[in-house]
């Protein structure tokens, strides 16, 4: 569960990134978080993230109290959370059974583990043939979908994904958010954010709209797909 | 952490030397002319120190005594004279001895002795070596306090010019060494910080997903150290080669040694061990410690 109560963030610059934000998201759901650059997306992943701290109210996911949290306990909690981002972050050495290994190995995983575990992940999101090979051999589709088995072989409860469709041609983004799906039915909590209206509008759900720091819309819409049924 | 971590961590460092080979390639260099720097001023200051040394130990005082002087007095002056504190040798000449050996000495002016006799017109004297030269002041007050002497003969301008010299090298040693102490540093710290930097987006992945600071450190530091213990190995054998070409090249200029006395440098053997397992020891904790500090401001995603 993900819960924000009366939080604000004010940066050393004095630029107010958040405003006395509400936001309550419970296990298993799928969330689109949207707005206009500067609406406050990036601090609130960096705060689920505890990259930063709030100026004021109090954070909790996944039953970590951020609030209190020390900075050095910060892996605990990430070690929760798969993230997926838009310039995709894979270490450009490393293959694509690596790059997803390696989140394994940071958590200390046995070899074993290691073992069945990347290969199922990898076969889940459908690159099971580009397994061995290097980011600069993948199209940007293939690249997001290594990212998201990164960000799924530890089995986190949480997926936080910060326009991961951000890179990709129409149809691949299509493809991306209805693999983010199938992650969240088997009961993973997503949180997407995303600046494109037109996905929202495909794909329907929760939607959180923010501007200038604060919450402004905060409820379900129906799919287009549902919209053209009725 | 599991033994299998261990061995993952120890084994990407390795690797990263591989896989970041331009950077790791300019840190050993940087790393290796540092070492060269400071040991090669090193050993230039430990000769310059020991050359003093050596000049340091020629350094005589004659004593001569009263004619009158019975052979009871000149016996307990002997243990009064060793009795000093800074007095290391202590050589009775007799009048005689020191008669003769003026002799040899003079040998090309033997129609001087005709005029002389055979009687020793010397006095008998004592021959003492002053341990510290900068105390020689009070240790020439103490002699002179003593019983039954005639007058004291002591190089006091060349101790003075010495003392001086002494000083203005150790000023200008420190002053060098730490010079090139922190040129070092700074290049070191430089070649390890564009190295980390070049490798901040991993650094930054890891943290993402849950990896603790010693797992993100642990590779550098095993990175630092490796390459620091081969920048240490090569600077070694560089400069015990070059350190041992140099004393034999000074110990083939007979001119040059016989003015210093050939123990007035310090032989290669006697430094071989100290510069292996010093070069190897400071490049692999330098190196080492100055990755993983330049890590500190990536790790704080």
């Amino acid at each position: 569960m993900v819960e924000l109560k009366n939080v604000s963030v004010t940066y050393s610059n004095g630029v107010d990134a958040l405003n006395d934000v509400n936001i309550k998201i419970k296990d298993g759901e799928f969330v689109f978080v949207v707005g206009k650059s500067g609406a406050g997306k990036s601090t609130f992943i960096r705060l689920l993230l505890k990259e930063i701290e709030p100026t004021k109210g109090r954070i909790q996911v996944n039953g970590f109290n951020l609030t209190k949290m020390k900075k050095r306990n910060a892996y605990r909690l990430r070690r929760t959370i798969g993230c997926v981002f838009q310039d995709f972050k894979l270490i450009e050495s490393m293959n694509v059974y690596d790059n997803v290994a390696f989140v394994l190995r940071c958590i200390d995983a046995s070899n074993k583990y290691i073992r069945n575990r990347v290969p199922y992940v990898i076969d889940l999101v459908g690159l099971k043939d580009k397994a061995y090979c290097k980011p600069s051999e993948l199209s940007g589709g293939e690249k997001q979908r290594a990212a998201i088995a990164r960000a799924l072989v530890n089995d986190p409860q949480l997926i936080i994904a910060d326009e991961p469709t951000g890179n990709l041609d129409p149809a691949l983004k299509h493809d991306i958010v209805e693999l983010l799906q199938a992650i969240n039915d088997c009961g993973t909590t997503v949180i997407m954010v995303t600046h494109e209206h037109e996905i929202v509008q495909e794909f329907g759900g929760r939607i959180i709209s923010m501007q200038d720091g604060r919450v402004v819309f905060d409820d379900i819409i129906k799919s287009s797909y549902d919209l053209e049924r009725q | 952490m599991k033994l299998s971590g261990v061995n993952y961590l120890f084994r990407q460092g390795v690797r990263n030397i591989w896989t970041n080979r331009i950077m790791s390639v300019a840190s050993f260099c940087i790393l290796m002319v540092s070492l060269l720097l400071v040991g090669f001023s090193t050993l230039f200051i430990v000769n310059v120190n020991s050359i003093i040394g050596g000049i340091e130990n020629k350094n005589e005082v004659i004593i001569y005594l009263d004619d009158d002087i019975s052979q009871e007095k000149i016996g307990a002056m002997e243990n009064e004279l060793r009795a000093i504190e800074n007095i290391s040798d202590v050589v009775f000449y007799s009048k005689d001895e020191a008669f003769a050996q003026m002799k040899s000495e003079m040998a090309d002016s033997e129609e001087l002795f005709q005029y002389v006799g055979e009687e020793s017109p010397l006095p008998d004297s004592y021959r003492v070596k002053v341990e510290n030269i900068e105390k020689m002041s009070s240790t020439l007050m103490a002699i002179n306090n003593l019983d039954g002497i005639y007058s004291v003969k002591a190089p006091n301008d060349f101790v003075n010019v010495l003392t001086e010299l002494k000083r203005f090298i150790s000023l200008i040693s420190v002053t060098v060494l730490a010079a090139l102490v922190i040129v070092s540093l700074v290049m070191i710290s430089n070649a390890s910080r564009a190295s980390v930097e070049m490798r901040k987006r991993e650094i930054e992945i890891m943290k993402y997903v849950g990896a603790t600071n010693a797992f993100v450190k642990t590779p550098f530091f095993v990175e630092g150290m490796v390459i620091g213990i081969l920048a240490g190995a090569v600077s070694a054998v560089i400069t015990l080669a070059g350190y041992s070409k140099v004393m034999e090249m000074i110990m083939s200029q007979q001119s040059l040694w016989s003015a210093i006395g050939s123990g007035g440098f310090t032989p290669t053997s006697s430094v071989a061990v100290k510069i292996v397992i010093g070069y190897i020891a400071a490049g692999a904790v330098i190196s080492a410690v100055g990755t993983v500090m330049s890590t500190k401001k990536y790790v704080k995603v």
